[in-house]
């Protein structure tokens, strides 16, 4: 591939941990394919350089205050396909659980009497927005963190003129082919069943249950929820404050 | 042949084993307290009184993720076909596992045998070993698969201080010789009273019963289809498809390219897939069929209970109770969904009888290794649709029947089936159209002449042509259903076979005057005297010319009379929603049933009836299909859904 067909990549970050963004610096020694392949213009974690000519736009983190909201349509404007990259930028993720509380409350939890004042760095939106909940978004790289492998195949795709999907069946799916003893016999929660698949069960193969930070593809019926829950002595307190961990909707979820 | 060692010497045959650096040796151990088939380090790893494990052995045959190629994007066709295997043992078999395993061999070893299975099947030796703890899901008693007396290669009876073992096959002979040679002896009448006591005494663990015989399942869901219980159960269900994944007698797979970031190198994997997942029938289009939770719900059942009985004459559930153990709301399980079908039989509606459609039984090796082809042409047809001239670059002559399908092959992206869209020529080349509509489509698009292809095929039943001979033929297309009946059309009118058919009609329905598919083509044979064309475009947007009707393609049947329609077969391909009223205007006509021809798509990803996608109701697209009369299908729900 020549130097000019290179895809001009821009990676930004919003209300996050940076994690997704370490685990492309994290690529290591496959760095030297993805920069064969692409052009990397904007990466602040890891370089000085930055431009604002890019093709494909790579967002972390989750959306605020109301200045992310102005910096992202620039975003938008300037990039030809922007993508989502892991939870918080996908779903809201961990940022989102400040959604039950109000602006008030939560400033006064925060801060104290100290106040901000008029300071826009501390002003927030009413609740904080997945990046979709602000600009269109057309593709999504989920996961706490991102998966390299997914993240991966998602610029291969891109750079190949293709359309990258992600698995439309559950964790449960590759948990299985894992050969783990499922999380509920074992007594424990798991959200594997309603949460997407793509990151090969790696909490359930590790002896942890799912979190559900891929984001949900399936509300099952309540009756089955009920029916789960009493047959494995687990209650619905319980699930829906694991479920709310990064999918954490509004105030009506507390 | 039956022979018996002591404990010690068991081991030291296990030992012995591990110890061979020619063989990989597999058995049963423990895994947080449960069961897995995985790689023995020590004779003391094996477990023979596991009650089950967590996934079936049918991992060793069919992968859970198995590369079946590799390629190398650098050169212009390169692919390399996997064939590392050592040979291996797998220890501590269950019966009704085995008995999974000799249904599996039937599917992918009888007919459009499958390489990859094959291969690994020949290097493993089955050392089965008798049930000594029963699962509390399983009902194996009920299915007879609690002991068997084929099968396997070697079978165990653990009776405590000493293993009794049964000779089931040379294979299982040698190795004993090979690797117990001083260790068993020829089994007393006493050691085989106790081995024959213990498989009796296994019967007596099962509590679970089936109230209808699994000999009844066909009948009974042949009347249940309609049943309210699969509503209600499928409202539970949480898709999850775990209940597919653990299953010994599910093969349904999916294939996936899988390219390096250096864009170059990259594999072809075959992975399990599940008919309860919610994109396992989803098209390239985007299209998906059988779309709702409960006849996904019920697909897996009349799976089990009546497509694979009446295809291959055993029931495909050999009550293990994996699916009842891994699906939290508890549905999963066959005997208590069909012990409620029948309890419940007064509530039946809906049949759901057809008789397999008759194929010819081809037993030619199938492998998902595509050959190597150029594309010799290139032409736009409209804005969505290109033909391309593609040769077979070993030269044979490619035959193939008109209706019949190929799948194209581009590493990277993957496989899409695709009609032949030329008459069977005899020569090594062929004609494909492809609607431009997702990643490999788009792909294809791209392609120049010059360009390499893989193709696999020619796959499916296409149209019996001899059936076809003395008949009047009216045909009805609708949109891109010209293109597999070009095939038909153009043999059909060929010089050399125009005599042996009567009159022609064509009727071609489109959306508007630019999406018309081979107007030329189209023009010339209306200027033939025994063809009678009418074209119609569902609408002639401003500026356009259009000369033809406007309206649906069942507009244009009052326009010509059909004389003969005792004498006149109908040849009908369009898309899903034509077909009901097309049918209706042929029924009132008085076209019977069995002459008129339909051409169905699905999602046909492996073109030898195994992958489960392009499955409706019983039938598959890619074997019995893509062409069906409709008598052979009006019975079948999904068929026009």
């Amino acid at each position: 591939m020549s130097e000019k067909s290179k895809p001009r990549v821009a990676i930004f970050d919003f209300a996050s941990c940076e994690g997704c963004e370490l685990q492309i610096a994290n690529i290591e020694e496959e760095i030297i394919d993805l920069v064969n392949l692409v052009e990397v213009v904007s990466f602040r974690e890891v370089m000085k350089e930055h431009s604002d000519d890019y093709d494909i736009a790579i967002i972390e983190g989750s959306i605020v205050r109301p200045m992310d909201v102005e910096s992202l349509k620039v975003i938008r404007k300037n990039a030809k396909i922007l993508i989502a990259l892991g939870a918080c930028a996908c779903i809201g993720g961990v940022n989102r659980l400040r959604n039950r509380f109000t602006k008030e409350e939560l400033f006064n939890e925060v801060y104290g009497k100290t106040g901000f004042g008029d300071n826009p760095l501390f002003d927030v939106l009413d609740e904080t927005k997945p990046v979709d909940g602000i600009v269109p978004v057309d593709y999504y790289i989920p996961g706490c963190p991102i998966d390299r492998n997914e993240f991966k195949r998602v610029i291969l795709a891109l750079c190949e003129g293709k359309k990258p999907e992600l698995p439309g069946y559950p964790v449960c799916v590759e948990c299985k082919k894992n050969e783990n003893v499922c999380v509920f016999e074992k007594g424990q929660f798991c959200l594997g069943p309603v949460t997407r698949a793509g990151c090969d069960a790696i909490c359930p193969s590790h002896g942890n249950s799912c979190e559900g930070c891929r984001g949900l593809i399936y509300e099952p019926s309540n009756e089955c929820v009920k029916e789960v829950l009493s047959r494995y002595g687990l209650d619905y307190e319980e699930m829906t404050r694991r479920r709310n961990m990064f999918n954490c909707c509004g105030r009506e979820d507390q | 042949m039956e022979f018996v060692l002591d404990k010690k010497s068991f081991a030291r045959f296990v030992e012995n084993l591990l110890s061979d650096e020619s063989l990989d040796v597999e058995g049963v151990k423990e895994k947080d307290g449960k069961f897995v088939f995985g790689h023995l380090d020590s004779a003391s790893d094996l477990r023979l009184d596991h009650d089950v494990t967590l996934i079936p052995p049918k991992k060793y045959f069919l992968p859970q993720y198995e590369t079946i190629l590799r390629y190398d994007l650098s050169k212009p066709f390169s692919a390399k076909a996997e064939k590392e295997q050592k040979g291996k043992v797998l220890l501590g078999i269950h019966p009704y596992d085995v008995a999974a395993i000799e249904q599996t061999d039937r599917v992918y070893l009888d007919d459009y045998a499958d390489e990859g299975y094959r291969r690994r099947r020949d290097i493993t030796i089955i050392v089965a070993s008798d049930i000594l703890d029963v699962s509390d899901r399983s009902f194996a008693a009920a299915m007879g698969t609690h002991r068997i007396y084929s099968g396997y290669d070697l079978l165990l009876t653990d009776l405590g201080g000493r293993v009794v073992v049964v000779v089931g096959s040379k294979k299982g002979k040698l190795l004993l010789e090979k690797h117990a040679a001083n260790l068993a002896k020829a089994a007393s009448p006493a050691d085989l009273g106790a081995a024959d006591a213990l498989r009796d005494s296994v019967e007596e663990k099962y509590a679970r019963v089936l109230k209808v015989k699994k000999e009844k399942w066909v009948e009974l869901l042949e009347h249940s289809y309609g049943h309210p219980l699969w509503g209600e159960l499928a409202g539970k269900c949480m898709q999850c498809g775990s209940c597919t994944m653990v299953c010994p007698t599910c093969y349904c797979y999916d294939i996936l390219d899988e390219t390096a970031l250096d864009a170059t190198k990259g594999k072809r994997v075959r992975t399990w897939d599940g008919c309860l997942l919610q994109d396992f029938t989803k098209v390239g289009s985007g299209e998906v069929f059988r779309e709702g939770n409960t006849e996904r719900f019920r697909h897996r059942f009349y799976r089990k209970g009546l497509y694979i009985p009446k295809r291959y004459h055993f029931t495909a559930c050999v009550g293990c109770g994996r699916c009842a153990t891994a699906c939290l709301p508890d549905i999963a399980s066959p005997l208590e969904v069909f012990n409620g079908l029948h309890e419940r039989r007064s509530e039946s509606a809906g049949g759901m009888a057809y008789a397999l459609p008759e194929t010819e039984k081809k037993k030619k090796r199938f492998d998902h290794m595509p050959a190597c082809a150029t594309i010799e042409k290139v032409e736009k047809l409209t804005g969505m649709e290109k033909l391309f001239e593609i040769s077979m670059d070993d030269g044979d002559a490619f035959e193939y029947d008109p209706g019949q399908f190929v799948e194209v092959s581009l590493f990277g992206t993957g496989e899409a089936p695709i009609s032949i869209s030329s008459p069977p020529s005899g020569k090594s080349s062929f004609e494909l159209v492809v609607r431009q509509v997702g990643n490999l489509t788009n792909k294809m698009h791209a392609l120049k002449p010059g360009d390499k292809v893989g193709i696999r095929g020619p796959f499916g039943r296409g149209f019996d042509v001899s059936k076809l001979e003395g008949k009047d033929l009216l045909f009805v297309a609708g949109g891109i259903g010209i293109v597999p009946m070009r095939s038909l059309l153009a043999y059909v009118l060929d010089d050399r076979n125009r005599d042996r058919f009567g009159r022609v009609i064509l009727f071609y329905g489109s959306k508007t005057p630019k999406d018309v598919l081979f107007m030329d083509e189209i023009r010339e044979l209306e200027k033939k005297r025994d063809v009678t064309v009418k074209l119609t475009v569902d609408r002639c947007d401003e500026g356009q010319c259009w000369i033809g009707c406007t309206g649906v393609v069942t507009s244009l049947f009052p326009q010509v009379e059909i004389t003969d329609a005792e004498n006149t077969a109908a040849i009908v391909i369009g898309p899903p929603i034509m077909y009901k009223f097309v049918l209706k205007c042929l029924e009132t006509l008085g076209i019977a049933d069995e002459r008129i021809y339909v051409s169905l798509e699905r999602r046909m990803k492996c073109g030898g009836g195994k992958c489960g996608h392009c499955q409706i109701n019983g039938v598959y697209v890619c074997r019995e299909g893509p062409v069906f009369t409709y008598d052979e299908v009006k019975t079948l729900p999904e068929a026009f859904e």
